[in-house]
């Protein structure tokens, strides 16, 4: 279709101006992790790998970044089979008070973030369970689990029910039905919701903030509170490694289940 | 056991152990349940969340007691009748409304050329340059991404560089509240493109054809067909966009240096600095409930049926 110039002109100056706004702070942060100076500096000093070395001998560095690569770990291995089910529990089947149940695993949507870090740090200080790593991982996944429930129903929703019935009618007992026929039928809800799972856990920041303490501290709130007292090149070298995670994982889900899945219509 | 079951492969015992079990376990004839019983383990995962809101709304019955330290043994609506004639919180409560609404409304009006250009360009290479361009800041998170505004706009950054190249005095662009909604609106965009752009798939590329062939300008086009049509991604977009940065806590307290605060911030300000536990629990639970104000009055303006929709089209 050939729009007209006027058209073209508008939408490309906005998307322009989109696009620099969403990339510049990447960018800036690639740039200054390379200075060769002790100032945050862009374009930067001359070219070093300095930071990079000195984060690389960073012990508490390297420990919030494994505490956080576990947390993201744990809240996808628990949202991996419960997403799953229930993605496929709310598509597939026809649920009395289906809306009440829709209305109520949308609650970690509505509450805010605020809302739960604190009624979770509540409870699971109640509980004696806070400093420890894994309630912060049970706390990601409650925040995200529409987001993996959402990916799974919609794979699930296009899976052709006579397909389950055809297998069953060729003998096979449900649990076969359910590896063979359905769970390959959701694959790629399933992969994509758990990759979104795991980056979103491993930036989480607001409830990590709230459930962690001085032996828990998370990669993310490391940063922060590193950001509020002095700002030197070596926070940019350790956020690169955040921009490492997210291309990998952007290269993953392109490969495995392509990116255009986030485009497509109901 | 007969010589040719044990011929069966390893595979074919496990997996008939494995049905005979669940058969044992969950009977056929509870058939009609099994549905019920895929979604409980997500319910009772979200059931934390429900009695954490039970946990905060508790403790913001308690007064805290300043001579002790503790929190008072009634229950009382002290703390909130004194937010309420407190002016401190209604400068933050109008702060975040405020913000919350501008950015808004910036982002569905940048996010609409970006989704739409996505959606309908011909070429799949620059679909997937704007998605790769789009997801990257969208996986990158909040605190790395508040970092690079720090150094782009701090006084001796990159924006003031560029401002002194055209002989202009370097200028505070951080610490006030444009850097916060800045700061909120690129942390937004791709939540409002996200949510946006299966509207505008929806949208036949044939309907927008017919309006130009019977003379309509681009614009015409625009405002008669594609708007009103995407009205469902608009609202979704809208709502998300609208809650997440009512609620947010990073960009007001980076980008904001503690003079911006919203209302995430008091909350944990009251938590974690004055330590008055009931203070903040009973902030938060008005929080809550202008959350879900917002999400009820969008929904009764505006239609309802587009978040199940856009968002969790379950």
């Amino acid at each position: 279709m050939n729009a007209p110039l006027s058209k073209t002109i508008v939408i490309w100056v906005m998307v322009g101006m989109v696009l620099i706004v969403l990339s510049a702070p990447t960018i800036v942060v690639l740039g200054a992790s390379f200075t060769s100076g002790n100032i945050i500096a862009f374009p930067p000093d001359g070219f070093s790998l300095q930071w990079y070395a000195k984060i690389a001998m960073a012990a508490d560095l390297r420990d919030a970044f494994m505490r956080s690569l576990a947390v993201a770990t744990i809240c996808t291995l628990i949202a991996i089979p419960i997403g799953t089910l229930a993605g496929i529990a709310l598509s597939k089947y026809a649920i009395r008070f289906e809306k009440t149940f829709q209305i109520y695993l949308l609650l970690p949507f509505t509450i805010p973030l605020i809302g739960s870090g604190i009624g979770l740090m509540l409870l699971f200080g109640q509980m004696g369970m806070l400093g420890q790593i894994w309630p912060i991982g049970v706390a990601c996944c409650v925040i995200n689990l529409p987001f993996m429930i959402w990916a799974v129903s919609a794979s699930a929703g296009s899976l052709d029910p006579d397909l389950e019935l055809a297998a069953a009618n060729c003998g096979a007992p449900p649990i076969s039905t359910f590896l063979h026929v359905t769970l390959p039928a959701v694959m790629p809800g399933v992969i994509s919701g758990s990759l979104l799972m795991f980056i979103l856990a491993l930036n989480e920041f607001l409830v990590s903030l709230l459930l962690t303490d001085a032996r828990t501290v998370t990669l993310p709130v490391q940063i922060y509170n590193s950001i509020r007292s002095i700002i030197t090149p070596d926070l940019a070298a350790i956020s690169v490694v955040f921009i490492a995670c997210a291309a990998l994982a952007i290269t993953l889900l392109d490969r495995l289940v392509g990116l255009d899945i986030f485009l497509k219509s109901k | 056991m007969p010589a040719s079951k044990q011929a069966y492969p390893f595979r074919w015992r496990v997996m008939d152990a494995v049905e005979n079990m669940a058969s044992a376990l969950w009977p056929s004839r509870f058939s009609r349940g099994l549905p019920y019983l895929m979604l409980l383990p997500a319910v009772l995962l979200v059931l934390l969340l429900v009695i954490g809101m039970i946990q905060i709304a508790e403790s913001s019955a308690h007064t805290l007691d300043r001579s002790t330290f503790l929190p008072s043994e009634d229950h009382t609506w002290a703390n909130y009748s004194q937010i309420f004639s407190t002016g401190l919180y209604w400068t933050v409560l109008w702060r975040s409304l405020l913000g919350s609404a501008i950015v808004t409304a910036l982002c569905l009006v940048f996010a609409f050329p970006y989704s739409y250009l996505m959606v309908r360009t011909s070429s799949p290479l620059l679909r997937k340059f704007l998605l790769i361009a789009l997801f990257l800041p969208f996986f990158i998170g909040q605190v790395v991404r508040a970092y690079g505004w720090l150094i782009i706009l701090g006084n001796q950054g990159v924006a003031n560089g560029l401002l002194g190249l055209v002989g202009i005095e370097p200028v505070r662009l951080l610490y006030n509240y444009p850097a916060v909604l800045f700061g909120l609106v690129q942390y937004m965009l791709p939540f409002a493109v996200l949510m946006l752009a299966p509207a505008l798939t929806a949208i036949p590329e044939e309907l927008e054809s017919a309006a130009n062939s019977l003379g309509a300008s681009w614009w015409r086009t625009f405002t008669h067909i594609v708007l009103p049509l995407a009205k469902p991604g608009l609202v979704g977009a809208g709502l998300v966009v609208l809650t997440l940065s009512l609620t947010d806590f990073a960009m007001p307290a980076i980008l904001g240096g503690g003079s911006q605060d919203f209302i995430a911030n008091a909350i944990y300000d009251q938590f974690f600095r004055t330590s008055d536990q009931g203070m903040g629990a009973a902030l938060t639970l008005i929080l809550v409930g202008i959350g879900s104000l917002a999400v009820g009055l969008v929904f009764t303006l505006f239609g309802a049926g587009t978040l199940a929709m856009g968002r969790d089209r379950k």
